[in-house]
């Protein structure tokens, strides 16, 4: 048994579907559409302790969702979700106060207060005891460089010591399990620097678990050794970062200048792209290194060319995911 | 006990919070007074000179108004609490704190109602005295009867707005059907006007409402126009009513959680 487990689970929402204008209204309110849409769709997928896993997809992919469910505040449709021996929804109010959860478009403090008083509402609601408490803050507070705005109130701060005091709230009573929706989102290099060696010694030092989306592959590529994808509520991907490169790294790029200008032959499964002008010396090759071996590539251009310089380049991890979400790739 | 400190320090934050709309309180004192003062000549000049109509003398009407807004300056309940939080999509980290949704709401609004009690109903009440005779209550156990069905009737005023704002996860706005509840209970409470004036026919009718317990039955308590048995069956109701309204609430709790879109990601 996994600590997070998540079993054929799928959400639908409800959605009213209105045409524009004035007639639209008038249609709406005599015989109101709706229009089902699936958000997550039959998704299953397992997390052990003191993992630390990236949750990946495009806008409307069914993140949010499931990490909604994971912490108890959606009910799914169908299927299961057990984290640490709770079903999150069944048994919110016990099972919240073990999990420490970040929206990072919702913030958890309040507005009018300064950051700290935040906090001390929280240790009251947690009921943490004083010594964790302060070991707690000291430490996170530390760590993320926040002594300087402990006491301006949450309105005053810019967006990116927002997220951290968001963090902070997050974790003030030691929670084993912590799901984080887009910590980065909105802050700059070094705010997102700052959260991700954060994160990082986080996991490493205390073994908490951790899932987390976001929009930022170098988010993902510094911190999680592993990443699940999905796309329109399904999941599409769920292994190594490493492993993404295996499976769908396999165009490569073949960069060529040749000694002088010269128009190339349509070659089979090969896609020559003009980096110059049409018929000019600098030329781009794309194919897929199960269909064209390299060598035989290099010796047929060989035969008819001189060539001057070249580069193989591999796809960045990026490129790759941008693929995978826009279903080209041949998973 | 220390499963209620979570609760407590929610109540004490609504507490403290009041204390930051320092204007707003003062005006919200002189309002409470000025409708006093002006329900009072509207009775005066209903009476026109007499002491007395059916029975109920104008000392006992303006007993009634001033009792009856007080009360109400200090019976607070966020009728929005809920709906803007479902509506805004910040129900989502509401839900994650490990406290029940009603403990997390009443603990809110008592500590507002605990505010508006020392510094708002103590004040507007005690300089409406000077000005105005008020009937002393019935006796020291009347008083103490008095408070206990008070805050009943603030239990039965804070269901019915439990209840009806949990319609909030079917209807995003629920403006329209809380501004009815509100018609209902400042017409049927005896809040306006008091139910003695109300025909027969009337008086049978909200008598199977809850609205009649939330003023009306603990100003008949002070005024001594309910023998002990009467008040002993009027706590039944009271009791009744919060029981009722509270599990209608908490089942529409419980299946519109299923239903819950959190709005905006």
């Amino acid at each position: 048994m996994s600590l997070i487990e998540v079993n054929e689970v799928s959400k639908s929402f409800r959605v009213s579907r209105r045409s524009a204008g004035i007639s639209g209204m008038l249609a709406n309110l005599v015989m109101p559409k709706y229009e089902k849409k699936q958000a997550v769709n039959n998704i299953s997928f397992s997390i052990e302790q003191g993992e630390m896993v990236g949750f990946i997809g495009p806008n409307g992919a069914g993140k949010s969702t499931t990490i909604k469910m994971l912490s108890g505040i959606l009910y799914p449709d169908s299927g299961r979700v057990q984290v640490d021996g709770y079903i999150p929804y069944r048994q919110r109010r016990d099972y919240v106060g073990r999990i420490g959860v970040v929206f990072g478009q919702k913030s958890q403090l309040q507005w009018d207060l300064p950051v700290i008083d935040s906090f001390e509402l929280l240790k009251a609601i947690y009921r943490v005891p004083d010594d964790v408490y302060r070991n707690n803050l000291n430490r996170f507070t530390d760590m993320l460089d926040m002594s300087g705005f402990l006491n301006q109130p949450v309105r005053q701060l810019s967006l990116g010591q927002r997220m951290r005091a968001d963090i902070v709230a997050a974790l003030l009573h030691s929670p084993r399990i912590v799901f984080f929706d887009e910590p980065t989102i909105g802050v700059d290099v070094v705010g997102k620097e700052t959260i991700r060696n954060f994160l990082c010694e986080l996991n490493a030092k205390d073994q908490v678990t951790m899932l987390f989306t976001t929009h930022d592959m170098q988010d993902i590529e510094k911190t999680c050794k592993r990443l699940i994808i999905i796309d329109r509520g399904s999941k599409v991907y769920d292994g190594l970062l490493s492993g993404i490169r295996k499976a769908y790294g396999t165009t490569r790029q073949v960069d060529i200048e040749f000694a002088e200008d010269c128009t190339v032959a349509a070659m089979e499964h090969v896609e020559i792209k003009e980096l110059d002008a049409p018929g000019g010396r600098k030329k781009r090759f794309l194919f897929e290194s199960r269909q064209v071996q390299i060598d035989a590539l290099m010796e047929s251009l060989l035969a008819h060319y001189a060539i001057r310089d070249l580069t193989v380049s591999e796809p960045e991890i990026e490129g790759l995911i941008r693929k995978i979400y826009s279903g080209e790739a041949a998973g | 006990m220390t499963k209620l400190w979570p609760y407590f320090a929610f109540a004490r934050k609504s507490f403290l919070g009041q204390s930051a709309y320092r204007f707003n309180h003062f005006i919200g004192i002189l309002n409470t007074i000025f409708r006093i003062f002006i329900f009072w000549e509207i009775y005066r000049a209903l009476y026109g000179g007499k002491t007395e109509v059916d029975g109920i003398t104008l000392t006992m009407v303006t007993t009634n108004f001033i009792i009856s807004l007080g009360l109400e300056s200090v019976f607070f309940v966020n009728d929005y609490y809920l709906p803007s939080r479902i509506q805004n999509g910040s129900i989502a980290t509401e839900l994650l704190l490990p406290v029940n949704i009603h403990g997390r709401m009443l603990a809110d609004n008592l500590g507002h109602t605990l505010f508006q009690l020392l510094f708002h109903f103590i004040p507007a009440v005690a300089v409406s005295m000077l000005f105005r005779k008020i009937m002393a209550p019935a006796g020291l156990s009347m008083l103490l009867l008095f408070i206990l069905s008070a805050l009943l009737g603030y239990g039965v005023l804070w269901t019915i707005s439990f209840a009806v704002q949990m319609f909030s996860f079917w209807l995003i706005n629920v403006w329209s059907i809380m501004t009815l509840k509100n018609v209902f209970v400042n017409v049927l409470s005896g809040a306006m006007m008091p139910l003695w004036f109300m025909p027969d026919w009337m008086k049978g009718v909200i008598r199977f409402t809850p609205f009649s317990s939330i003023y009306f039955t603990p100003i008949q308590i002070y005024l001594g126009q309910l023998s002990l048995s009467e008040i002993l069956q009027e706590f039944m109701i009271q009791l009744f009513w919060i029981a009722a309204l509270f599990s209608i609430g908490m089942l529409l709790w419980k299946k519109g959680q299923k239903k819950l879109v959190v709005q905006g990601g």
